[in-house]
């Protein structure tokens, strides 16, 4: 078997370059997708930790996150779409109107 | 379509903040100790058939289910439900003319 | 029956029921509050004498506590009482009798006169009177200076009655402020005598009074904050004194004195004249346990009283209005009585105090009368010939101007004389520098007669110079009345105390002497305390008796020359203006004469030191409160508020920048948190 810190590290990488992804992109598309790069390594880490105990609980809460991420994804276009009606542009750089 | 360039408008010192977490993070895990040991599935175990079971709180069925997520499954069914109805409020215009099924618009 | 005693505090109770009633009914009645007034007054008066007669047949005195606002354990306690000894007893009297008459006379001066606002003009007659009783019988030097402060504040309200008009509501702001200023200096003295002394809560009488504390306390040889106690004594008194000279009007605090006159005149015969200004001189008398203890205060106070005396009888002269003549006489007529009082003249005194409130008062109800006859024109240059048209006003009038002028057998006469006597005789014992107040003194007596008797010759005697003074109005009996009764008084009230006949003769007929000598022993307030052989003036202030030419020789002389300057005042007086058509003979003063109509300049420069010392300083002290205090204070406001000016440019409104702050804030913590625990 492999450890489970190797799996613990994928997880790491990849919600970090979903992160660096959200802090960087000025497009809000490649934003929502670097959100749900972060879910998913989110749901790589309760899946390796289900395979190391033998439980199936952490299997079943990946599929529920998977599933919250659908959802996520279908109001943050709905939320872009009136970005883009608002701001004209859906660069999220743009809105700055909630500001000092 | 141009091939894909690489993104040139990108505030790179915002995305250090992430490369000090991956360090972080990565110290930490390399360096954690692991102390109880290492079970896994038996390797004939019936893992998908588990899930469902587990899902409709039939815990009985399987001996890997051990808990039932019948109310949290509902739960995310209606939350996904209103995560359409959401979308769909929020990409209606305010003023736009009512929409006919057929494509028509009301006269 | 209860005692005599047991119904003091009503003495001073009745005329302040008379204040409510007229203050709340007074416009229902029909002499607007006035009866009220007269009946209070009159009850107070058959109180007083009772109490009089209480003490003169033996019963000696009553000190006693009435009400203790607050007990202090082993510190001061701060009470009312009433205290009354034979001085006390004789101002109540004296207060409560010429109260009445004021009542009465005002029925003709006010009411007649169709005056509006009488309701309020009663009511503070009945306050005033209320406050100045409750002076005269307190028993703590506390409760004392709450009554000062009340008459202080009846004076304004009464001065100004007329507040319509410009002068009055000026003179009573003027009054109060003066008298406020000397006032500060006596609580200061209140404050220093309760630090000092604290068991005798402040008491003027007994053996808990702090006037024996303070003997105790120079005997033991105790020390108050690094002063010897005499010092420390003196000090309190001058600080008491800076009151007295404000009430009293003493120089330099007697320019409210004159401007007080805007007044009505009953209301300045009562206030300005016979009572409240005899509040300072009283309490002197009341505390002369702790001054005689002190050459220092004393010699000040002889000092300042000679001084005032002269000082204020040569700006007498020059005036031209009937109550400016009579305003500048009170300033030196108290002036006399400091004098005694620091001369070791205790009983002269009191003396003089009883006669001057008798004349004074009478003298100003005449000019009151006068005033009502020439509707209201004081100028004595339009006045004249009134003599045979106001005859009972011309006699009573002219018997307090022989009393004023100390012309024999008047009352004057006897207590000026005695007044002078004892501090010539001091003088010529071993305090030598009373001779000087002696001579300021006398002197003063030349100008009283020239100017007393410039006064009635002018008013009464020679043509009538103006058609009012040709036709005047008549007054009636309600001012008739009060002037028979003062100028009765004025002609034989000094029997009470003819201490050159006394000396001459032998008799013994210094009945205020005896009088005021009733005082129980434990009171230690008799004069035998005071000026006995033994007595606190020999043995603390060191005054002795000297004599010219032996006791009687100096009575004789002394009198002689009094007199001497007395009558040649008046006959000067006499040359210049018992002539058909007098002149303006001031005139040839020349430049003196504008000094003394400006007042020596003493109204001016008052204004200077309020506008040109107090003002700057008030002004930088203010600069100094808005600069330095409230800047500090918006200093650090400040600091908060350019910090949080700084610190909400974190807000830019990009999402990505909260991002980026989230991340760095979970790097840290999760460092922080690794590596207190050991994680790594």
């Amino acid at each position: 078997m492999i450890d489970v810190q190797w799996y613990l590290l994928l997880s790491a990488g990849l919600f970090c370059i979903g992160l660096f992804g959200v802090l960087t992109r000025r497009n809000a598309l490649i934003f929502l997708m670097s959100v749900e790069l972060m879910l998913n390594a989110a749901n790589i880490n309760l899946i390796a930790f289900s395979q190391r105990f033998g439980h199936v609980d952490g299997q079943v809460f990946a599929l529920f996150g998977m599933a919250l991420a659908a959802a996520e994804v279908a109001i943050g276009l709905g939320i872009i779409l009136v970005l883009y009606r608002n701001f004209g542009d859906i660069d999220v750089t743009a809105p700055t109107t909630m500001r000092w | 379509m141009r091939r894909p360039r690489l993104a040139e408008d990108l505030n790179p010192v915002a995305g250090l903040a992430a490369v000090a977490l991956f360090g972080v993070l990565a110290a930490v895990f390399l360096s954690a100790e692991f102390a109880f040991q290492n079970p896994g599935f038996s390797a004939d175990a019936a893992i998908t058939e588990g899930i469902g079971y587990a899902l409709f709180d039939l815990v009985g069925q399987s001996d890997l289910a051990t808990e039932g997520f019948l109310f949290a499954f509902i739960t995310i069914a209606i939350v996904l439900d209103a995560a359409l109805d959401g979308a769909i409020m929020l990409a209606r215009r305010d003023d736009e003319e009512q929409t006919l099924p057929d494509g028509g618009e009301r006269r | 029956m209860t005692g005599a005693f047991d119904l003091v505090p009503a003495i001073a109770v009745l005329p302040l029921v008379s204040f409510v009633i007229a203050l709340f009914a007074g416009k229902y009645m029909p002499k607007k509050g006035a009866l009220a007034g007269i009946a209070a007054t009159a009850g107070s008066l058959i109180l007083s004498l009772w109490v009089a007669l209480t003490v003169a047949t033996g019963d000696g005195g009553y000190n006693e506590t009435l009400y203790t606002f607050v007990e202090g354990t082993g510190t001061f306690s701060l009470e009312l009482g009433v205290l009354i000894d034979p001085l006390s007893a004789l101002m109540l009297v004296i207060v409560s009798l010429i109260s009445l008459l004021v009542h009465v006379f005002s029925l003709g001066y006010m009411n007649d006169e169709g005056e509006t606002g009488l309701p309020r003009y009663y009511a503070g007659l009945g306050l005033f009177t209320f406050s100045m009783l409750a002076f005269v019988f307190a028993s703590n030097i506390l409760m004392a200076f709450m009554f000062f402060e009340l008459v202080g504040l009846c004076s304004y309200l009464l001065i100004g009655f007329w507040f319509r008009e410009e002068g009055p509501p000026s003179a009573a702001k003027k009054a109060f402020l003066v008298t406020r200023f000397g006032d500060y200096f006596f609580l200061v003295g209140v404050v220093a005598i309760f630090a000092m002394f604290p068991a005798t809560a402040g008491r003027f009488a007994g053996e808990g009074s702090f006037p024996a504390a303070a003997q105790a306390a120079i005997e033991s040889g105790q020390t108050f904050y690094g002063f010897e106690a005499q010092t420390a004594i003196t000090m309190a008194g001058l600080l008491v004194l800076g009151g007295v000279m404000g009430k009293s009007a003493q120089f330099p605090l007697h320019t409210w004195l004159p401007d007080a006159m805007e007044g009505p005149t009953p209301v300045s015969a009562l206030i300005h004249a016979a009572t409240m200004v005899a509040a300072g001189v009283f309490l002197v008398a009341r505390m002369y346990g702790f001054y005689a203890l002190s050459p220092t205060a004393l010699g000040i106070i002889a000092f300042v009283g000679g001084f005032t005396a002269l000082f204020a009888a040569t700006m007498g002269v020059v005036k031209q209005e009937l109550k400016q003549v009579l305003a500048y006489s009170t300033i030196s007529q108290y002036g006399y009585m400091m004098l005694a009082l620091g001369g070791g003249g205790y009983v002269a005194a009191v003396f003089h105090l009883t006669t001057h409130a008798v004349f004074k008062a009478l003298l100003f109800l005449g000019a009151g009368s006068v005033i009502i006859a020439m509707h209201h024109n004081e100028n004595m240059w339009d006045m004249g010939g009134l003599k045979d048209r106001m005859p009972v006003t011309y006699w009573t009038f002219l018997a307090g101007s022989l009393a004023l002028a100390g012309i024999f057998p008047f009352a004057g006469f006897w207590s000026k004389d005695e007044v002078l006597f004892e501090v010539l005789i001091h003088g010529l014992g071993d305090s030598p520098l009373l001779l000087g107040g002696y001579a300021m003194g006398l002197l003063a007596v030349f100008f009283t007669g020239f100017y007393t008797f410039r006064m009635v010759f002018l008013t009464f005697h020679g043509e009538p110079r103006s058609d009012v003074a040709e036709d005047p109005e008549p007054v009636r009996w309600n001012v008739k009345g009060p002037l028979a009764v003062l100028g009765a008084l004025a002609v034989v009230l000094g029997a009470i105390n003819m201490v050159p006949i006394k000396k001459l003769t032998g008799a013994k007929i210094d009945y205020l002497h005896q009088w005021l000598d009733m005082a129980p022993e434990g009171f230690l307030t008799s004069v035998e305390h005071y000026a006995g052989k033994t007595g606190l003036l020999h043995d603390y202030a060191g005054y002795t008796k000297g004599y010219l030419a032996g006791e009687t020789g100096t009575v004789l002389i002394g009198a002689a020359i009094s007199l001497g300057l007395a009558l040649a005042g008046v006959l000067l007086a006499y040359r210049l203006y018992n002539v058909p058509r007098p002149e303006e003979h001031t005139d040839r003063l020349g430049r003196a004469k504008t000094i003394l109509m400006h007042n020596y300049y003493q109204d001016e420069y008052q204004v200077w030191l309020a506008t040109g010392v107090t003002l700057p300083v008030a002004k930088a002290a203010d600069t100094f409160d808005q600069g330095i205090v409230d800047g500090v204070v918006n200093g650090i406001s400040s600091v908060s508020r350019f910090s949080g000016r700084g610190l909400r440019r974190l807000q830019t409104g990009v999402v990505s920048n909260y991002a980026a702050l989230l991340t760095l804030g979970l790097v840290l913590l999760v460092a922080a948190f690794g590596l207190m625990g050991g994680w790594f």
